[in-house]
């Protein structure tokens, strides 16, 4: 008499767990988030220098404009500052801006980039043998990039106004961490977007290099986005970055909502949080699929 | 059955000749290899684009709305130490960097067996800097003019002097990274990261000198590649009021020239010294 129960017998017992006969419980898919999450959180925890340099670099690039201002304007700084802007406090402004662009870097980086990463690593192939799909991982690598860039665009923003002699506490900081938990989704499901183009073309870090450098400028990185052409300020205002900067900008240091009311801004941007996954999603799949009918995704 | 032909006798070089071959073959590997990735050369535009943008309109924020613009003199400090960052960022990590990228491609031991010249390898790599970043800059330059009106170019000749010893202590000091990178191995990467961002506040490619607090001034009066960020920017200026910052212009010069002349002997000096020394332990061919 065996001392193992049959196969058949096995899978009975674990049910409720992970059903082998029929499609995984959501129990399990959210496992496999966590799981990814988990997975690469403990990667990057290897990498202390690293970390420490990325929490520096919204610092250092915010210090950049924050100088070549006070050499440009003088005295008159903070005052010019404020007929271009609507605010006198530069260095906030700045600051901001840098923190959103690292935010908006991490979720090119992370997401974006995330299946060549699995490429790089020896993965890709792992993944697409279990029966899980491809959604719950991206969710688990968005995950991990919202914590990452959370905890260190906190961190930067501290550290920096620390740095920088300024209040960080001033302003609806519950208000302006809304617009960035919030703004965080549609970003995700746009590099979704680019990250099918990245499994077409394969020549990952130009594209992505470029498209961080190319939507901080579109979202107004170190500046109010109505010194665009109205051809391109209609284009930034496509982008949900733009809203979520506006929004964070506008509750810390009272610049101006687009829709001159918080709710309103907020509410387009939960629009893009309901459009922008699914759509990112949609054509990342389309894509997929294509490359694996004709030169397969495993091709480095 | 058809007779042996002889084959012709194989012509040997050695010395100067042979490093002179194996560094226009490798130059020549370098420049086929950067044609066959159009998207990365274009999507470089557009990074510049970006960026300059970025600080350009940055910069407009302070200037006054009903006065004139932050002119030719802001934009000058801004585009011309833009030009010199290209060069040193992608010094850091095309030569810098270069040997962590033999080894992820699997070419270094193909390399080490061969009886080329192994410095030719990291020279090489120059060729492809100078050529692709001097095309960016000339892009870059074209922007900001676009944005800003005409930018100032004056004493041209001095100014190409100037850049030509800026650059050649530039290189060596890429050697010297791909010295401590042969060490270091992947960590090659975090110290180019962070190195590349110290010296962007320390050398102030895109704020003039005059914006630094006196701490870090006195951090950057020790660093000769600031003298060149200076001499080159305020030379092509013709010198506005306060230009140079640093020092007079003609200790600036004697500075970068000697910059120029010393850190790649240096650089390369202490690359050999390195190599040595992860050969002797073992450690070169560790991943």
């Amino acid at each position: 008499m065996s001392l193992w129960p049959e196969p058949a017998a096995r899978c009975q017992k674990t049910q409720g767990w992970f059903e082998l006969r029929g499609k995984p419980s959501l129990r399990s898919k959210l496992s496999i988030v966590v799981a990814t999450a988990k997975m690469r959180l403990s990667l990057v925890s290897r990498y202390k220098g690293q970390l420490f340099i990325e929490m520096l670099i919204p610092i250092v690039f915010a210090s950049i404009p924050i100088m070549l201002g006070r050499a440009t304007g003088g005295d008159a700084a903070a005052a010019n500052f404020e007929s271009n802007t609507g605010t006198s406090d530069y260095v906030a402004y700045m600051l901001i801006g840098s923190v959103t662009f690292m935010i908006v870097s991490y979720a090119f980086w992370l997401v974006g980039y995330w299946i060549r990463f699995e490429q790089e690593t020896g993965t890709l192939e792992a993944i697409y043998l279990t029966p899980t799909s491809r959604f719950w991982n991206a969710a688990g690598i968005s995950l991990y990039s919202a914590i990452r860039s959370i905890l260190f665009g906190t961190l930067s923003y501290f550290v920096g106004a620390l740095i920088f002699g300024i209040n960080p506490f001033r302003g609806a900081l519950l208000l302006a961490g809304m617009f960035i938990l919030v703004g965080l989704v549609p970003l995700f499901g746009m590099t979704l977007l680019f990250g099918a183009l990245i499994m077409k073309v394969r020549e990952a870090n130009s594209l992505v290099n470029m498209m961080q450098w190319g939507v901080s400028l579109l979202m107004g990185v170190f500046f109010p986005i109505l010194v665009f052409p109205p051809l391109m300020r209609t284009l930034a205002l496509a982008f949900p970055p733009t809203w979520m900067v506006n929004g964070v900008r506008s509750s810390l240091l009272g610049v101006g909502y687009f829709f001159n009311e918080w709710y309103l801004d907020l509410a387009v941007l939960w629009a893009f949080m309901l459009i922008a996954p699914l759509l990112g999603y949609a054509v990342f799949r389309r894509v997929e699929r294509g490359i694996k009918r004709n030169e397969g995704v495993g091709q480095y | 059955m058809t007779t042996g032909t002889r084959s012709a006798p194989i012509k040997r070089i050695d010395g100067l000749s042979a490093l002179f071959s194996s560094l226009f073959a490798m130059s020549r590997k370098e420049f086929i290899i950067m044609r066959r990735y159009p998207v990365e050369f274009i999507a470089s535009f557009g990074q510049v684009f970006a960026i300059v943008a970025i600080f350009t309109l940055a910069m407009l924020m302070f200037a006054d709305p009903s006065g004139e613009s932050a002119g030719a003199t802001g934009g000058g400090v801004v585009i011309y130490g833009f030009v010199l960052f290209l060069y040193l960022s992608d010094t850091l990590w095309t030569i810098g960097y270069n040997i962590r990228r033999e080894q992820k491609q699997g070419t270094l031991e193909a390399l080490y067996l061969s009886p080329a010249s192994k410095f030719a390898s990291l020279v090489s790599r120059v060729t492809n800097t100078l050529i692709w970043t001097s095309l960016l800059v000339v892009a870059g330059i074209w922007l900001m003019s676009s944005m800003l009106g005409k930018l100032p170019i004056a004493n041209p000749a001095l100014g190409a002097f100037i850049l030509v010893f800026a650059l050649a202590g530039t290189f060596g000091f890429g050697f010297a990274l791909a010295a401590v990178t042969l060490r270091v191995k992947e960590a090659g990467q975090t110290l180019a990261n962070g190195l590349t961002f110290v010296l962007m506040i320390l050398c102030a490619f895109f704020f003039p000198f005059s914006a630094l607090p006196d701490t870090l001034l006195a951090i950057t009066k020790l660093i000769p590649l600031s003298y060149a960020v200076d001499a080159f920017r305020s030379t092509l200026m013709d010198y506005p009021p306060g230009f140079p910052e640093l020092a007079p212009i003609e200790i600036e010069i004697v500075i970068v020239v000697l910059f120029g002349l010393l850190m790649p002997i240096i650089g390369y000096l202490w690359y050999r010294h390195s190599e040595t020394h992860v050969r002797k332990n073992g450690s070169l061919s560790e991943y």
